[in-house]
């Protein structure tokens, strides 16, 4: 070749190409199958067993998803990055004219590339599979950004770490390192390792939980639209990071000629001011992430809000038809549980038709969001799905509709119901029945075959009657207030060893001072 | 000139690896001996603008490597085949020439067709689709030669080329280099002098970080003329020069 046909010589770089070849020789393709196993005993089974709503479903993939992920993503990109020093690499790639960062940019995307479509095969997986549950609402696509921010800066984080510091235990450092930031990161959301305590945790707590805060509630998006609040602030972070990371990759003298640190010759001054800059943004944004994290609170009907980021249109209630099915007594729910509905109504129909008659017997149950409801102690509140299922936890609580029909879940619904019943408004404000309400719950549950409530006395033995509630009940009585399990248990057979029509007649006469709180333990037959 | 270096120093440390060297050179084969820790690899570095010198000045095909987009140009024509050559073993032949004709910022639509040929240069045609991790020594030493070569540089830096070839192949390689330096400077560090003094028109012995002799092959096989040491006239002349420099450092 000619010396003029050289000088000719432009720099034509075609990144494509260069990134086409480290996307087909990338270390994380051998990985790939340790992440789809991953993927499916930490996340997708995780989600199969969650009810099939968007907002629940989505949760796994910027939670559990998201660590392992990131961690994994963290590990491999350390890796790679010294892939120079371990191949020997450095002092030809050196020669090339191509920017060290350049050429490391292409290395770092082509990993970032397989760790992000990796993730993203995770989440059309999980969608696809939650499209063909759900009958309400649509994938949210704030999560899946959050996710995919996340996955792309820990391999950031971690090719710079691997950069800066090439060794064989690099990468498992680093990836051990996220792991545990992470675990703190969470364990500090929750302010205690208690992962469905998010309600609790403050601030910029919020930067480490997923869309709504942990393990969110059963109707979380579905009576209102979860704020992409928190969400922006996660993206914000983690692209901040990303920022600083890619910056410092083009900043570090060690970049630009391994094995020769701090002897490179000199650098182009646009690329360190651009670099210098990308890390400001970088840092600025994070920083501004972390202070609006910090100014987050828990809104019991949405989740997390940030003031500065909200905007005032989630508030409002998603319009809504219910789905009911009973004859004289009707059952209603949200449609985004639809399939439950036949569940539902198996459960409370032998309950409802206990007490049918009786004044102030209900006609009818519609589903309400939990977060509008007070807890009734020591049960499981009809209306109140998600307490319904954080109480159950394991697989017969997190189940898919099929799997929610079991005994357990239907005596829990059953339990609710009656002992909502009996407590009458002023026990279910202060959410404690009285002895007296305990026992007649219990004779009336007993016919139709549900055990026996985990009242305070009754699931902590030698504990007393509740006592607030006596205070307020017009007939409160040292007596009543001290019962024991023993004596609402005996007072319970009493009722029960009546006959039908006795027991029947005692309580229409008797439901309404009952649930007023006005019948004490001695006084039931 | 496309090498021209003035007192060019490296120094690791303490310890002086090139010692003031000064050498200029323009196209042809340029043959770099000397024993182990002579400094023939340092100065190689400098040479592809891999290490900065310590102190001196190097031009490079007529621009300053110091200067960054000077730098990048030379690098753009420049080619290097270190002592060590790394590789990356699940590449193909063809795939770690074509990464590297890319890295060399070479215009896109050249570089399959450059690849091709250089793949064939090196006799790795049959094997161009073969896993690096896949080929011998000497067949991953031709591959190195095929990534120097790819961009036909104007300055060719080789280290050690014909370690682990077969007679054949260093046949065929000082053909190939002598053609190569017809229009490129091309610097061969080498031990073995039979590859100088059949592939080299101009050659510089090292020792110490200096050169201590620069001068024709012929010019350096007459060094050895009364000396016992060595098989071959260039080998007695080697061996004559560096005891005569041993006995300068000595004194």
């Amino acid at each position: 070749m000619t010396a003029v046909a050289l000088t000719q010589r432009t720099a034509r770089f075609r990144p494509a190409r260069a990134l086409r070849l480290e996307i087909k020789h990338s270390a994380v393709v051998w990985v790939l199958p340790v992440l789809a196993a991953l993927f499916y005993f930490n996340a997708y089974r995780r989600a199969a067993g969650f009810p099939p709503t968007w907002t629940v479903r989505a949760s796994v993939i910027t939670g559990s998803n998201l660590i392992f992920f990131s961690v994994i993503a963290a590990g491999i990109a350390a890796w790679v990055a010294t892939r120079e020093g371990r191949r020997k690499t450095g002092d030809l790639l050196a020669t090339t004219a191509r920017a060290a960062w350049a050429r490391q940019a292409t290395v770092l995307a082509a990993t970032a590339f397989w760790m992000v479509l990796a993730y993203l095969a995770g989440v059309a997986v999980i969608y696809l599979r939650t499209a063909l549950q759900a009958t309400w609402g649509g994938p949210p696509l704030w999560p899946v950004a959050v996710g995919v921010v996340g996955v792309a800066a820990s391999c950031a984080v971690g090719f710079t770490c691997g950069t800066l510091f090439p060794g064989r235990f690099t990468a498992p450092v680093v990836a051990v390192t996220v792991f545990v930031a992470w675990f703190i990161g969470v364990a500090a959301a929750n302010s205690v390792n208690n992962f469905t305590d998010v309600r609790n945790a403050k601030g910029t707590a919020a930067l480490f939980v997923s869309t709504d805060g942990g393990r969110p509630q059963v109707d979380a998006g579905v009576y209102y639209r979860v704020p992409p609040d928190v969400s922006i602030a996660q993206v914000m972070f983690m692209g901040g990071v990303l920022l600083v990371m890619v910056g410092l990759l083009a900043l570090l003298p060690a970049a630009r000629v391994p094995g020769v640190r701090g002897l490179s010759f000199a650098r182009r001054r646009w690329l360190t001011v651009v670099a210098a800059a990308g890390v400001a943004c970088g840092v600025a944004a994070s920083v501004t992430a972390f202070a609006l994290a910090g100014t987050a609170r828990f809104s019991a009907a949405a989740g997390w809000e940030i003031p500065a980021l909200h905007d005032a249109a989630d508030d409002q209630p998603v319009p809504y038809t219910l789905d009911c099915t009973g004859g004289t007594f009707t059952v209603c729910i949200h449609p985004a549980f639809e399939p439950y509905l036949g569940a539902m109504d198996a459960a409370l129909q032998p309950a409802a038709a206990e007490i049918a008659g009786l004044p102030g017997a209900p006609v009818r149950a519609d589903m309400i969001t939990g977060a509008a409801l007070p807890a009734v102690a020591g049960t499981t509140s009809v209306y109140d799905y998600s307490t319904e299922y954080e109480d159950y936890g394991g697989a017969s609580f997190w189940a898919t509709p099929a799997m929610a029909r079991t005994a357990d879940w239907e005596q829990g619904m059953q339990q609710g119901f009656i002992t909502w019943f009996v407590s009458g408004p002023a026990e279910q404000d202060s959410a404690s029945p009285t002895p007296a309400q305990e026992a007649v719950a219990i004779a009336l549950l007993a016919k139709i075959g549900a055990p026996v409530p985990q009242y305070p006395q009754f699931s902590q033995p030698g504990t007393q009657s509740g006592t607030s509630s006596m205070s307020s009940g017009p007939g409160g009585s040292a007596t009543q207030s001290t019962a024991s399990a023993a004596q609402i248990t005996a007072a319970a057979r009493g009722l029960e060893s009546l006959s039908p029509a006795a027991r029947r007649a005692w309580l229409t006469a008797n439901i309404t001072a009952l649930r007023s709180g006005a019948v004490t333990l001695t006084q039931l037959p | 000139m496309n090498i021209e270096l003035t007192d060019v120093t490296r120094t690791f440390g303490r310890n002086k690896a090139v010692d003031g060297v000064s050498l200029a050179a323009g196209p042809g084969v340029f043959g770099l001996l000397g024993p182990n820790g002579a400094g023939k690899t340092s100065l190689l570095r400098m040479l592809a603008t891999v290490l900065p010198p310590s102190s001196g000045t190097v031009r490079l095909l007529d621009r300053d490597p110091g200067k960054p987009a000077a730098r990048t140009e030379i690098r753009r024509r420049l080619g290097y085949l270190p002592q060590n050559l790394g590789y990356y073993p699940s590449f193909t032949v063809a795939e770690f020439v074509e990464y590297f004709a890319l890295l060399k910022e070479m215009p896109a639509h050249q570089v399959p067709k450059a690849v091709a040929a250089a793949v064939e240069r090196v006799d790795l045609g049959p094997r161009a689709k073969a896993r690096l991790r896949t080929l011998s020594g000497g067949m991953l030493r031709r591959v190195g030669i095929a990534q120097a070569i790819v961009n036909g540089p104007d300055l060719l830096l080789l280290d050690e080329p014909t370690a682990g070839l077969d007679p054949e192949q260093r046949v065929a390689f000082r053909a190939l280099i002598r053609d190569l330096g017809q229009h490129a400077t091309v610097v061969v560090s080498t031990h073995l002098v039979e590859d100088v003094g059949t592939a080299c028109s101009e050659v510089a012995l090292m020792a110490e970080g200096k050169v201590v002799f620069r001068g024709t092959p012929g010019e350096l096989a007459a060094q050895g003329e009364g000396h016992e040491v060595g098989d071959s006239p260039l080998e007695r002349g080697y061996s004559a020069v560096l005891a005569a420099s041993r006995k300068q450092v000595a004194a």
